[in-house]
């Protein structure tokens, strides 16, 4: 040994009032880095139970349930995630695929507890030490697992759009439609929310397997009218569409569209391999609109003979005779409504009920009636000089411009109305060399049109007149017409649940024109059917009560569509249409 | 960095170049001759640090692929060079004789991704996975989440909930029967 070796020992003396490198206990705090993975938390009221984190993660340690206090609505299912840390690896893959950024992860890594059980929680229902730490893993900015942006549908220009009465929307590809089929995630909350309950993530699903055989098949088990509805459906399914809460949503009427479009309609029958046996029962439907016809499809395959009743000289209703042919041309109508008469489906046309039949006649020759007659009847706005000439309604104008007849509206129109029928019809006075100014009562975000309609309306240079009350209408002395209405301020009254406009007094303004649409809405017309069973049925507020098997008051009558549902929209009519048909058929087979 | 670039287009006629920042730039090359460029740029371009090699898995080209990212302590630019391997029967050329550390990394890939390296010490030693005998985890075609349900029991007491159907059930049960 060397003296070195017995003095080293006292060298480390030297430090000994030295601040140490380590870390002294008991340990108070050693927070996690800011973006640790640690627990989860998850904002309730954001978090719309679409379970894409169960559905992504790599450990199956997520489970959807149902949670106290939590509703089911439109807009979510009223499921939360429940995590087993038992399985989690902290991969973060739930947060990162969160449709809505409510699923984060706080930088708290410590829990103890003796009881396993409890490490199986929903991410905030729970009172947690982190449920509200700020610092933790939250989606990133500028990246999400997610495509957020909708593929641009091509269009015709707005400035050629309004010369013609061609197809605006042109329809995806299939490049397009696979890459749009690709944002899905799949959740189905949209599901619930469309009137016939389409299955809607299975068929994009078949879209981006590019089975589109298959896909057709799951368009016709809830909607025999595809090729319709792909163009003019109200797509109440993109309002709740998960995507949406961060993005754009799925354009799910297009897919739909989409698929229709590359199937040839010769090929219809061997894919859906629609196969019956007759039963013998015969079915009379009023109205070949989308109720009738849906309704017909799922009862002629049930087995059922089927004819309709329809008044006009073609099939189609409200979607022939209301919607212009550059949002709905007629040979894609055409090719649903030859497919459901390709399966025998007898359609009599010109055969108004009430005048060429009678309803006690059909009541009385066949096992069960539907009726579907529609809202044709145009509401009136009530004020001096509606009836001057000059002054059209707004289905008047859709309904000759169907039937090929110009109406006389000369070069400048006042469309008075905000929904639907009132940007149809100033879109078509465009198209017809009209100027055209839609006038209405109340806010631009008030109106009742599609957004996509409004617009459109706007791109193709409609003039939009709002906040204004319809006075009178005068004849002026160089034979035009003039508009009179009152500018309204919006007042919010209590209990209402939106403001309404009130005049501003003495604030009147006019516009001459040459002719007046007016488009405010439009009722049901009961006249086909004769006092006694009028008064069998019962109706509230004009619309006829029916129960969920869409059965009247009177046994062996059926109802649905406009008449009947507060929607009062094609999908609508078609899923009663749908549920009719279900509903005849328990019907006659109690029996 | 441009310099660096134009210096490894000269010398080795290499493209393409994808510069992601002023200061970060990758470079794809033929897979014999990454000895040679990492050689260079190590002892003549002053590329002295290996940061890291990762591996990425395309089974859609039949491919996995190498990246061997440096960095310059002098310019602080970092260069990721990236070499194809054939997917079926992955075979890079060892460089832990370049820098010791790679040996490591080589056993780390060899397990992760099945890429052998003839000659790397330690090749076959266990890294992370003791007793594996499943196909290697980072390949694209190992299923993670079947591995799960397989390997590890589900708790008892478990129960999710399809969100359509849920809904169904709650918004609209009259449906439910018909379809």
């Amino acid at each position: 040994m060397k003296l070195k070796d017995y003095l080293s020992p006292f060298y480390v003396w030297k430090r000994a009032f030295d601040k140490p490198f380590t870390t002294r206990k008991p340990l108070e705090d050693r927070p996690g880095a800011p973006r640790y993975r640690g627990f989860h938390q998850n904002d309730m009221e954001k978090c719309i139970g679409c379970g894409s984190c169960e559905v992504i993660c790599q450990n199956a340690a997520i489970d959807l349930v149902p949670v106290d206090g939590i509703e089911t609505t439109r807009k979510d299912s009223g499921l939360r995630p429940k995590i087993d840390y038992g399985r989690c690896c902290w991969c973060a893959l739930c947060v990162d695929i969160c449709t809505t950024g409510s699923l984060k992860m706080s930088n708290e890594y410590i829990w103890i507890d003796s009881d396993p059980e409890v490490f199986r929680f929903v991410p905030g229902a729970s009172e947690k030490p982190w449920k509200n730490t700020e610092a933790g893993y939250s989606q990133h900015e500028n990246y999400t697992l997610l495509n957020l942006d909708r593929i641009d549908m091509p269009m015709l220009t707005p400035e050629d759009s309004r010369k013609s009465f061609i197809e605006t929307v042109k329809g995806y590809s299939k490049e397009e439609a696979m890459k749009e089929a690709q944002r899905c995630v799949e959740c189905g909350l949209c599901v619930a929310t469309c009137p016939a309950h389409m299955d809607i993530p299975d068929y994009i699903r078949a879209i981006r397997d590019d089975n589109l055989d298959e896909a057709l098949r799951l368009l016709y088990d809830t909607n025999p009218m595809p090729a319709t509805c792909g163009r003019i459906c109200t797509h109440l399914c993109e309002d709740v569409c998960s995507i949406g809460v961060k993005g754009e949503p799925l354009a799910i009427r297009w897919l739909k569209r989409y698929i229709v479009d590359q199937i040839d309609d010769t090929r219809f029958k061997a894919i859906l391999r629609d196969e019956f046996k007759p039963n013998g029962k015969k079915v009379a439907i009023i109205g070949a609109g989308p109720g009738g016809l849906s309704a017909a499809y799922y009862l002629v395959t049930a087995g059922y003979s089927v004819t309709i009743y329809e008044a006009s000289d073609l099939a189609g209703g409200m979607i022939r005779y209301g919607v212009p042919e550059y949002r709905m041309p007629y040979d894609q109508l055409d090719q649903d409504i030859n497919y459901i008469k390709e399966l025998g489906v007898e359609i009599i046309l010109n055969n108004r009920i009430g005048k060429d039949t009678l309803f006690s006649d059909l009541y009385n020759n066949y096992d069960a009636l539907f009726f579907s007659t529609g809202l044709n009847d145009p509401y009136k706005m009530a004020i001096d000089g509606e009836s001057l000439p000059g002054v059209f309604s707004g289905l008047q104008i859709l309904d000759d411009v169907t039937k090929g007849i110009k109406p006389d509206i000369g070069k400048s129109v006042a469309v008075i109305g905000g929904g639907n029928v009132a940007m149809d019809a100033a879109r078509t006075a465009l198209r017809l060399g009209a100027e055209s100014t839609l006038i209405y009562r109340r806010r631009e975000e008030d109106m009742p049109a599609d957004t996509e309609e409004i617009h459109e309306a706007h791109a193709e240079k409609v003039k939009f007149i709002t906040q204004a009350i319809p006075l009178r209408i005068e004849k002026t002395a160089n034979g035009k017409l003039k508009f009179i209405w009152n500018n309204a301020e919006m007042v919010a009254k209590e209990g209402a649940a939106r403001p309404s406009p009130i005049a501003i007094e003495g604030d009147i303004q006019s516009l001459e024109v040459d002719a007046v649409i007016s488009a405010i809405g439009q009722g049901a017309d009961y006249s086909f059917l004769p006092p006694e069973y009028e008064s069998k049925i019962k109706f509230k507020r004009g619309k006829v009560i029916i129960n969920e098997n869409c059965q009247t008051t009177v046994p062996k009558i059926f109802a649905g569509g406009d008449i009947a549902n507060p929607t009062a929209d094609a999908i609508s009519a078609i899923a009663d249409g749908h549920n009719a048909a279900k509903g005849i058929d328990k019907f006659l087979n109690k029996k | 960095m441009q310099e660096i670039l134009n210096k490894l287009i000269d010398r080795y006629a290499i493209e393409p170049i994808q510069e992601n920042r002023h200061n970060q730039a990758f470079v794809t090359i033929e897979k014999n001759r990454l000895p040679d460029v990492l050689t260079w740029l190590r002892d003549y371009e002053d590329y002295t640090h290996l940061a890291f090699i990762t591996a990425v898995d395309y089974p859609e080209i039949e491919k996995i692929q190498l990246t061997y990212m440096l960095h310059n302590y002098i310019l602080h630019t970092d260069l990721g060079l990236r070499v194809l391997l054939d997917r079926t029967r992955p075979e890079m050329v060892s460089i832990h004789h370049l820098w010791k550390q790679v040996a490591t990394y080589q056993r780390e890939l060899r397990e992760m991704f099945g890429i052998d390296f003839p000659g790397s010490p330690g090749l076959q030693e266990n890294f992370a996975l003791e007793g594996w005998k499943d196909i290697p985890p980072m390949r694209r075609d190992f299923d993670t989440k079947e591995y799960s349900e397989k390997t590890y029991f589900p708790r008892p007491g478990r129960q999710t909930h399809d969100p359509k159907e849920y809904m169904k059930e709650k918004l609209y049960p009259s449906a439910k029967e018909d379809k």
